[in-house]
């Protein structure tokens, strides 16, 4: 394993990004796969499927959407957007198209690769799914429907419980508000954001160390929520 | 009636009408009228001893007008009252001291006296009437005392006439009666007032004095004061029954009465107008409606009879009667369906005194509706027949053609009489009767059914004459030809009356259509115009065709209307026309000529009332106007017109709501492209700097050098970026002042391109300067920022290895700056367009354009700079053949004005 790069493709239209964006890969131990644009990223995909890819919402060829659409048809690996603040709804629409997280520009290069790494872990994991899952001090036994924190069993409501197996599933990727509440509550109710609010405090109330500061249930904003602590 | 209203409060619900009838009174003034029966019964006196007793009590009371006829103790009583100054008219040739409605306005007191209710306005005024000065007073908000008496009321004109033989010309109409608030019936006894007369307290004009004897006959003032103590009473009954309405009380209301008056265009219809309203004053002010009755297939409008009916009409609604048209064959018919389908219960119908044949024709509806039985009221008022001479107008004046038609009907007869002659020579035994029916069937046809019946009674007495036994003779020798002159006679006045009928029925019918199709076409029109001025020239046309007159549409034009389109041709309004156009506009009523409100203009104004709100004005000549006919037309067509005025003006509205959103989509479209501008390179330098912190040490030393060039570079076009729009800012606020100085126009462009050199990439440069060159007064600063942005938009559009070329010359006054480049140039239909502040923006809006040059401020700076140093900047392109083939490159040229100094101050090569 030691001789293994993964393969990162990047997919973005600015040069500059790719001028740094080349090095810094390069330098975390991947191995960076330069695209232009969408056309010429879908086809380094088909070609020889990267391990990760990195896209760009705005390409001068096709939307970014679209691109990932496309992406999706015949490459399951993990794609991490780039996108900028002032386009939320992009951003929320490329994740519920399938992309595994976002980044926002302008970025540090270490919280890209930090969401690099999360995302290829949870690849490799998905492959086998786990049983439990441990996260910080909670665990999550899916066998049994038990959660504990701190060795302790927290009694949790089957709504609480079916929403942080959700989060827990999601393995530190952003999931949405419209992912979780189809998940949890059904394809009716996937836009009553107020649900979510409600219970994730009331799972925040019971899990958290500190409820007024969440480390385990992490907000995005106007996004929706990942479990924290995995990062 | 406070305490009144306070014990009724509480007995049932208040009436929704009468309570917002009472509230829209808020602002309104108060309304006291002085009633009298008769001149010299002290209202004056009466109302400035009240004014004086106000004055001292609240003040702010102020006498508008009062004639005092110079009695003293009138006089006297105006003493330590304000009275305003009369305001000076003139109107042929005499000086008469008016009212000043204008000046009471602004001074705009607490109360105003204003005496005689019913006087007539000197002509110019802006109403006819005084009582019109008051109502508008009243809309202001102030409060006003008036005189009047009772002789003057409208409805009781007749009355009046009758009891007295004196027609009164100033009238009041009732509802300006009913409207006061409040009536004080000043009242002396007959004698008493006579004695009055004697001693000279009663002014009476000399001009009247004959008429004034016969006036103030005891008999005359004891009906007067008859006539007024019930007036007075009655408003005290109406106040009462409103006060009761108010308070939600039943009360004996006129339970369903309902009052229908039937008028013919005859010089009754005045007189039936007014007994119906007497008649629903009876009836505790039943609804009353005026309904015109009309033969279809009449005779020709004739302008006489269209006179009294408007004039009826007019007086029903200032008599606060509605009105109606009923028309068709069974007129009788169409009444009583009519009062069946509105609940009528009293029918007035009037009943002419025709004698002989006359009468014989007229068919009167009086006996045919009693025949009808069906269980109305009917009341039959009959013409008065003695009396004053009736108005002019009452008189029948023939037209020309009526004449012609009668001869035309003549001249047939006499043609069928020389035939017949010529026939009775030659021929045995022919029956020329008959020869005589076909003329009356052709008058008939020809001219209608009073020719016809002229034709008949003609045709009978000429075959009486000429053909039967004794012939030039009307006698009738043999018993039979009795029988056969009778018959022919009633046949001949029957088939003439019925074809004289059928032609006028086909004429009307054709009438209509003609009006219809006409109305059609209008409409076409109109809806097929696109701006609302365009509507209006249409409108001004078809209404010009339609009335054979001249015809002007105003719109409102930034809020004030103005004449926008006019037929034949527009033509310029007088003050006295745009005052009567403007009140029309606020008011939504007609006004001008032949109206109740400034009729001395020289047009009649009527609104142009859409869907939603008015729209315009419409201009008439008066004569325009005159035919029921023409009126209804042209209203019909304002109508039309108001609407696709109104349609019109939503489609502009439309049309500058997608400019909005267009300019919406842009204003979003900068936001983007201006947050992508920004954060593209700042995301470089935060990217390329953090990957030196976390992974630096392990790197290359010339991947370390590249990524510090990145972030160098990336700042300097962050900078440059926020450089642009900070100039754009200072453009557009107008703070941008070029200090211009004297320059030499090749040291700017020297140093504008070293300071782009770095990003020239392999791009060559070739300059082209002359050895001699003006200096020019300008800003160097601007002047090199312009070069720089002209010079990186060469860059940016031209390839590696490309030329870009700068130069300067003289052309005549003016020092040129000329830089060149081999991109691909640009389309000439976009080359206006370049200097347009994001102007790359629109074309990436467009086509969903490309992007990474940045947002295309460069060039609408340059321009607002250049032109902020008074020079002037163009683009030229395609300039020459690239080396593909195709045609390219662009040509920017600078051209700056040498100063009369900057000429002779030539500057040698640096």
């Amino acid at each position: 394993m030691t001789a293994f790069r993964p393969r990162i493709l990047v997919i973005d239209d600015e040069p500059q990004i790719h001028r740094f964006l080349g090095p810094a890969l390069d330098a975390a131990g991947y191995e960076p796969i330069r695209a232009d644009d969408a056309t010429t990223g879908l086809r380094e995909i088909a070609r020889k499927p990267p391990d990760a890819v990195v896209l760009d919402l705005g390409l001068p060829d096709m939307d970014g959407k679209e691109a990932l659409a496309k992406a999706r048809a015949f490459y399951d690996g993990p794609v991490i957007i780039l996108s900028a603040r002032d386009r939320e709804t992009e951003k929320i629409d490329a994740l519920d198209a399938g992309a595994d997280d976002y980044v926002e520009k302008p970025f540090g290069v270490g919280e890209l690769l930090a969401r690099l790494r999360v995302a290829l872990r949870h690849r490799l994991e998905r492959q086998g799914s786990e049983p439990a899952l441990q996260v910080g001090d909670v665990e999550i036994d899916l066998v049994n429907r038990r959660i504990s924190k701190g060795g302790t069993t927290v009694k949790l409501s089957p709504k609480e419980y079916d929403l942080f197996a959700c989060l827990a599933q999601g393995n530190g990727r952003v999931l949405t508000h419209k992912q979780i509440l189809t998940a949890v509550w059904g394809p009716a109710h996937e836009h009553d954001v107020q649900y979510l609010r409600v219970f994730v405090g009331q799972l925040r109330q019971k899990l958290e160390d500190d409820p007024a500061e969440p480390k385990l249930i992490e907000t995005e904003p106007g996004v929706g929520y990942r479990l924290g602590g995995l990062v | 009636m406070a305490t009144d209203e306070s014990q009724f409060r509480e007995a049932g619900r208040p009436d929704p009408d009468a309570l917002l009838a009472s509230a829209g009174r808020g602002k309104r003034g108060r309304l006291k009228i002085f009633l009298g029966m008769a001149p010299g019964v002290g209202k004056t006196y009466e109302m400035l001893t009240q004014g004086r007793r106000a004055q001292a009590e609240h003040g702010e009371v102020l006498v508008g007008v009062v004639e005092t006829h110079g009695r003293r103790e009138t006089e006297e009583l105006l003493d330590g009252l304000e009275v305003m100054a009369r305001r000076p008219l003139e109107h042929r040739g005499r000086l008469m001291m008016e009212f000043d409605l204008d000046a009471a306005l602004a001074l705009k007191p607490r109360l105003l006296l204003v005496d005689e209710y019913a006087h007539s306005n000197a002509p110019g005024s802006r109403h006819p009437k005084r009582w019109q000065d008051v109502e508008e007073l009243l809309q202001a908000g102030i409060d006003v005392w008036t005189t009047l008496n009772v002789q003057h009321l409208e409805s009781l004109v007749d009355v009046v006439w009758k009891i007295t033989g004196v027609r009164q010309r100033e009238t009041v109409p009732d509802s300006a009666l009913s409207r006061a608030d409040e009536i004080e019936l000043i009242d002396i006894t007959p004698t008493e007032l006579r004695q009055r007369m004697e001693e000279g307290k009663v002014y009476v004009p000399e001009t009247a004095r004959l008429a004034a004897g016969n006036f103030f006959k005891p008999e005359n003032l004891t009906a007067l004061r008859e006539l007024a103590l019930r007036r007075a009473a009655q408003t005290v009954d109406d106040h009462l029954n409103q006060a009761m309405k108010r308070a939600g009380v039943e009360g004996p209301w006129a339970a369903g009465e309902r009052i229908l008056v039937l008028i013919g265009p005859d010089a009754m219809a005045g007189s039936l107008v007014r007994a119906g309203r007497r008649l629903s004053d009876m009836m505790m002010d039943a609804p009353w409606t005026v309904a015109y009755v009309e033969r279809s297939g009449g005779a020709e409008p004739d302008p006489a009879r269209g006179a009294h009916l408007a004039e009826a009409l007019k007086l029903a609604e200032q008599l606060g009667g509605a009105s109606v048209v009923l028309n068709g064959d069974d007129l009788v018919g169409a009444v009583l369906d009519y009062a069946r389908r509105n609940n009528v219960t009293q029918i007035v119908v009037g009943k002419s005194h025709r004698k002989g044949w006359r009468a014989w024709f007229h068919r009167s509806l009086a006996p045919e509706l009693l025949k009808a039985q069906n269980g109305a009221a009917l009341h039959v008022i009959t013409e008065v027949t003695t009396g004053p001479a009736r108005p002019a107008i009452a008189g029948t004046p023939r037209t020309g053609s009526d004449w012609l038609a009668h001869l035309g009907a003549i001249a047939m007869v006499g043609v069928v009489i020389g035939l017949a002659e010529l026939i009775d020579k030659r021929v045995e035994n022919v029956n020329l009767a008959m020869l005589f029916m076909v003329s009356v069937l052709g008058a008939g046809l020809a001219f209608g059914l009073w020719p016809a019946v002229t034709a008949a009674a003609l045709a009978a007495f000429a075959y009486n004459f000429f053909f039967l036994e004794p012939r030039l003779s009307f006698w009738i020798g043999h018993p039979a030809d009795v029988l056969t002159f009778l018959v022919f006679f009633a046949v001949a006045l029957t088939t003439g009356g019925l074809t004289g009928r059928i032609r006028d029925q086909a004429k009307a019918t054709a009438r209509r259509a003609s009006a219809i199709t006409a109305l059609l076409a209008a409409s076409r029109r109109l809806s097929a115009a696109a701006r609302r001025e365009d509507v209006a020239s249409i409108l001004a046309e078809q209404v010009s065709a339609a009335t054979s007159g001249k015809v002007v549409v105003l719109l409102p034009v930034d809020g004030e209307i103005a004449p926008v389109a006019g037929a034949p041709e527009l033509e310029a309004l007088s003050t006295a026309d745009m005052t009567a156009a403007r009140w029309t506009w606020n008011r939504g009523e007609p006004a001008g000529a032949g109206t109740g409100t400034l009729p001395n203009a020289a047009w009649t104004f009527r609104p142009l009332q859409g869907v939603r709100a008015r729209s315009g004005v419409v201009g008439f000549e008066p004569k325009a106007l005159a035919t029921a006919e023409n009126e209804r037309f042209a209203l019909a067509l304002l109508d039309q017109g108001a609407i696709a005025i109104e349609r019109a003006e939503l489609a502009a509205a439309a049309v500058d709501a997608e400019a909005l959103r267009r300019s919406d989509r842009l204003r979003s479209a900068l936001l983007n492209s201006v947050s992508h501008d920004l954060r593209t390179p700042l995301a470089t330098v935060l990217g390329s700097a953090t990957t030196l912190i976390d992974y630096g040490e392990g790197m290359r030393p010339a991947v370390r050098d590249d990524l510090l060039l990145s972030i160098r570079e990336e700042a300097e076009r962050l900078n440059r970026y926020v450089g642009d729009l900070l100039d754009m800012t200072k453009l557009e606020g107008g703070a941008l002042v070029a200090r211009r100085d004297w320059t030499d126009v090749r040291d700017v462009i020297a140093s504008a391109l070293s300071r782009v050199s770095r990003r020239l990439g392999q791009r060559r440069v070739h300059r082209d300067f002359p050895a001699e060159l003006s200096l020019v007064r300008a800003d160097a600063g601007l002047l090199e920022q312009v070069l720089v942005n002209i010079l990186e938009n060469a860059i940016a559009y031209s390839e590696d290895g490309a030329l870009i070329e700068a130069a300067a010359y003289e052309d005549r006054g003016n020092v040129v700056i000329s830089i060149e480049d081999e991109g691909r140039g640009i389309p000439t239909a976009e080359l206006e367009r370049v200097f347009e502040k994001f102007r790359r923006l629109e074309e990436s809006i467009d086509r969903g354009g490309e992007r990474g040059k940045g947002a295309g401020l460069g060039l609408a700076i340059a321009k607002g700079f250049v032109e902020a140093m008074g020079g002037r900047i163009a683009a030229a392109s395609p300039i020459h053949d690239r080396p593909d083939g195709s045609k390219g490159g662009t040509r920017i040229l600078i051209s700056l004005r040498k100063d009369a100094v900057g000429a002779e101050t030539k500057s040698s090569e640096p």
